[in-house]
């Protein structure tokens, strides 16, 4: 619904998902009922609009599925079966059932399960890490996005924001690397055509021409898992044609003569090969990215999905050192600006409750750890899941939901709805919708601090996150006074509001305005890194990175801001390309069987799986389907609208078939987020995602994965 | 499925919808505007922004304005974009009477 509101009243809030935009809502209400949800006008970045996956989120609160009290497992393990009970006897079942395995096992044997379903500083990723480390719980490893290019973009250029978004409307030369933007960062889209207005050149490097690449003045195809030869040919070029900025490569990076030398490692005519790229594009890209300033870099997430991924983050980040981008207003690169934050993770995570050599379970392994295919002593008897759905976003979808299954597994779930993993539970906890609670947005895509307060009473007996675990804290008996704050006291503490950025900022004005920017400097004349300040040990950017020393690391934020057990791989301190695990190059003989290359990317019209369950949504993302090159479907006897099976060793699933030149021959897509349970064979795509790590980060290799595909 | 301007639009442009389209996808000729469907990404900021209430979502609109998919097609494929605010026809403020708004 987008009506046309009037007579009501308005609260200021935040768009809980995990997008960089963070919108600034507001909610209009009418009689204690959430009548429409828009856009702040106001904000610079908002500017009165949401997108396509919010356009009915005020009825989203009211939809009749909503889980609206706790409930016990009636029937068999994932057959849906639930009876209502109170929250006293859900919480003391937990308690009971975790002392017994406490007892018998150690809290080990507990693990913790959440991602990003929730980006609020009190409710989000973060919210019962002080819990769990209290509990002495296995500490879960949170990588499932991200992870790849955070421990990247930091061992490059340190914890820094890197370009505000904003800023593109200066820049000359803008490069969209692995993002579909306009799905996906649509309120950056704006300043990227304000460029183009004033005559910027925008690329895009994708595999697929997505909607994106087709309002690009140029889009590049790529072979996926390919992007760190790219950007290594580009260095190439770069260097061997005099290209870079002598001076401020001098003055402001580190490891010059040894990242010339593995550049020399990748003419062009390699580079065309491996990428798929033809070796004039790839002339021309260098040429005029190095001699068009300033110029950006826009780099997509899904650029750590592959083996190599991490690297690719390294290689890519390395570029405007070498060009000196980083001088000018609009010039350099932006993974994420969420480092710009003064956050206080410590204080919210409570890392000093964790018992030193406290093990380490990585999210992306729950099927393998749930099943002992992970040889862990002791083994994981009970799961409590959060802000997350890995039967349908993790890999290895049938192995999670076999170790699901498991009669001694105690899982409890928390949700907004009964999903394909909150099926499998044991005890089910209702939690709230976002116009219901308070809470400060954790922001990976602006410069804004952004609140949300509530709009709407809670339904039924929902509870925020925050507010699950002071109960559960007090049913587990801890008495420490982490949890005797009230959410304005918690966020108080979680914050350095002494800290530069927020210097005029307070919770006070917050709730009056709705977001503040951080006192950074303004897009049109920030340059955060025109004179080096990098971020990291040496204060230059590190194309030779000093953190490889100690190996593969997990940013602590995504592990409980636990220092400990990091796996500690060798790492090459330079950027290099590592082929995939699984393309027809890398891996002939896996080829021989599944020929076909498949991406997963995020879909239009859901938010990963929220909104598959709301009926407009469903018709405006329409049915799974499976995007094929025209070439591919022939040989098949594949037609446009017919029914086809993607499967490989590990799994399978179903979508109709669309053929377009708008793939690469070779590759496959389908988005993710589909309800494993609201398709034809009750799996999704991530069936066939493989469960092994990119090199860096420990992030999911979602987009190395080779399928062979079959008319139905 | 796309949003499309229906007939409200005509003699009004007003083209408030044009400055908050993140994707810049309004063309129009000298009466109205019409959206490019294979650019809108359906975020919806148009809808309230227009005066007249010229705009609908394909998905949630009278069945009336079926006719209009068409042509918004049609008529986006031949005309240049608009990507900044124009001033409204002289007639606009005689239209939105018309039209009760
Ligand atoms: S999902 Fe992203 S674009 Fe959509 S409303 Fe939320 S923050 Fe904005
Ligand atoms: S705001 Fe409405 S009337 Fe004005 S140009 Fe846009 S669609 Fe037409
Ligand atoms: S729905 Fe959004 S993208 Fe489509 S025309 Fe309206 S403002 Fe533009």
């Amino acid at each position: 619904m987008s009506v046309h509101v009037s007579d009501t009243s308005v609260v200021r809030g935040a768009c809980p998902h995990d997008c960089p935009d963070t919108c600034a809502f507001l909610y209009h209400v009418e009689d204690g009922k959430l009548v429409e949800v828009t856009g702040d006008p106001d904000h610079p970045m908002t500017r009165g609009g949401l997108c396509v996956k919010l356009k009915n989120f005020a009825e989203h609160h009211y939809n009749p599925d909503r889980l609206l009290y706790p409930m016990k497992r009636v029937g068999a393990k994932g057959s849906g079966q639930f009876e209502r009970i109170s929250w006293d006897e859900a919480l003391a079942e937990i308690k009971s059932r975790w002392t017994d395995i406490i007892d018998e096992f150690g809290a080990q044997a507990i693990m913790p399960h959440v991602y990003l379903g929730h980006q609020g500083t009190l409710n989000g990723l973060t919210s019962g890490d002080a819990f769990f480390n209290r509990l002495g719980s296995s500490v879960a490893e949170k990588t499932y996005c991200e992870s790849g290019s955070s421990t990247a973009w930091i061992m490059t250029v340190g914890p820094t924001g890197g370009l505000d978004l904003e800023s593109l409307a200066y820049s000359k030369y803008i490069i969209v690397w692995g993002m579909n933007m306009t799905s996906t960062n649509l309120h950056a889209w704006p300043f990227v055509l304000e460029a183009k207005k004033k005559g910027a050149k925008v690329v895009v490097i994708d595999p697929v021409r997505t909607r994106t690449a087709k309002q690009a003045d140029w889009h590049i195809p790529i072979k996926p898992g390919t992007d760190a030869a790219l950007a290594l040919g580009m260095m190439n070029i770069i260097i061997a044609e005099d290209l870079y900025d002598h001076d401020y490569v001098e003055q402001y990076t580190l490891g010059f003569e040894e990242l010339k030398d593995r550049a020399a490692e990748y003419p062009p005519e390699k580079v065309s090969a491996i990428t798929g790229i033809p070796v004039a594009d790839i002339l021309t890209l260098a040429r005029e990215y190095a001699a068009t300033q300033p110029s950006a870099i826009r780099q997509g997430v899904a650029l750590e999905r592959s083996r190599g991924g991490g690297q690719a983050i390294r290689a890519i980040t390395c570029l405007p050192a070498l060009t000196g981008a980083w001088r000018h207003v609009g010039g350099g690169a932006v993974e994420m600006p969420i480092w710009e934050f003064p956050t206080k993770f410590d204080a919210i995570c409570r890392p000093d409750w964790i018992k030193p050599g406290t093990r380490v379970v990585n999210e992306l392994d729950l099927g393998a750890a749930l099943t002992g295919e992970l040889d862990l002593d002791p083994p994981i008897k009970s799961l409590f899941v959060y802000n997350s759905n890995p039967v349908s976003q993790a890999p290895d979808q049938a192995k999670i939901i076999a170790g699901l299954q498991r009669e001694d597994l105690f899982t409890v779930a928390s949700e907004l709805f009964i999903s394909d993993t909150a099926r499998y539970a044991d005890i089910l906890l209702p939690a709230t919708m976002q116009a219901e609670q308070y809470d400060l947005m954790v922001t990976w895509g602006h410069l804004y601090m952004t609140l949300n307060q509530p709009a709407i009473e809670a339904p039924g007996e929902c509870v925020p996150n925050v507010e699950m675990f002071r109960r559960l804290a007090k049913t587990m008996g801890f008495d420490d006074p982490y949890w005797d704050r009230t959410d304005e006291e918690m966020l108080q503490d979680f914050y350095d509001w002494d800290a530069p950025q927020l210097q005029g900022i307070t919770l006070e004005k917050l709730k009056e305005k709705g977001y503040m920017r951080l006192n950074v400097g303004d897009a049109d004349k920030r340059a955060p890194h025109a004179e080096g300040n990098f971020k990291t040990p040496s204060g230059k950017c590190e194309f030779k990175a000093s953190a490889a020393a100690d190996g593969n690391f997990v940013v602590p934020v995504w592990r409980s801001m636990y220092e400990g057990e990091q796996s500690g791989e060798p790492v090459d301190p330079l950027p290099d390309y590592l082929p995939p695990f699984e393309s027809p190059h890398s891996n002939p003989e896996l080829a021989a069987r599944y020929p076909l290359n498949i991406v997963s990317p995020k879909p239009h019209a859901f938010l990963n799986t929220q909104y598959g369950n709301e009926t407009v949504q469903q018709r405006r993302q329409g049915e799974q389907v499976v995007l094929l090159h025209p070439d591919d479907a022939a040989g098949r006897g594949i037609e446009a609208g017919s029914y086809v099976r993607v499967f490989n060793d590990r799994g399978h699933f179903e979508g109709r078939a669309e053929l377009t030149d708008d793939m690469m021959p070779g590759l496959v897509m389908a988005n993710v987020g589909y309800w494993p349970s609201l398709t034809r064979t009750g799996t999704s795509v991530n069936a066939i995602s493989s469960g092994k790590h990119c090199s860096l980060g420990q992030a999911g290799t979602y987009c190395d994965n080779l399928v062979e595909v079959a008319r139905v | 499925m796309p949003h499309i301007v229906t007939d409200n639009c005509r003699l009004c442009r007003f083209t408030d919808c044009v400055e908050v389209c993140p994707v810049e996808c309004f063309h129009a000729d000298e009466e109205r505007t019409y959206i490019d469907p294979d650019v809108c990404i359906d975020c919806g900021a148009c809808i309230p922004a227009c005066p007249v209430r010229a705009i609908y979502d394909t998905e949630d609109m009278p069945e009336e304005f079926v006719p209009w998919i068409a042509i918004n097609a049609e008529r986006a494929a031949t005309l240049p974009v608009l990507s900044a605010r124009q001033p409204a026809l002289p007639t606009a403020a005689d239209r939105q009477k018309e039209l009760g708004f």
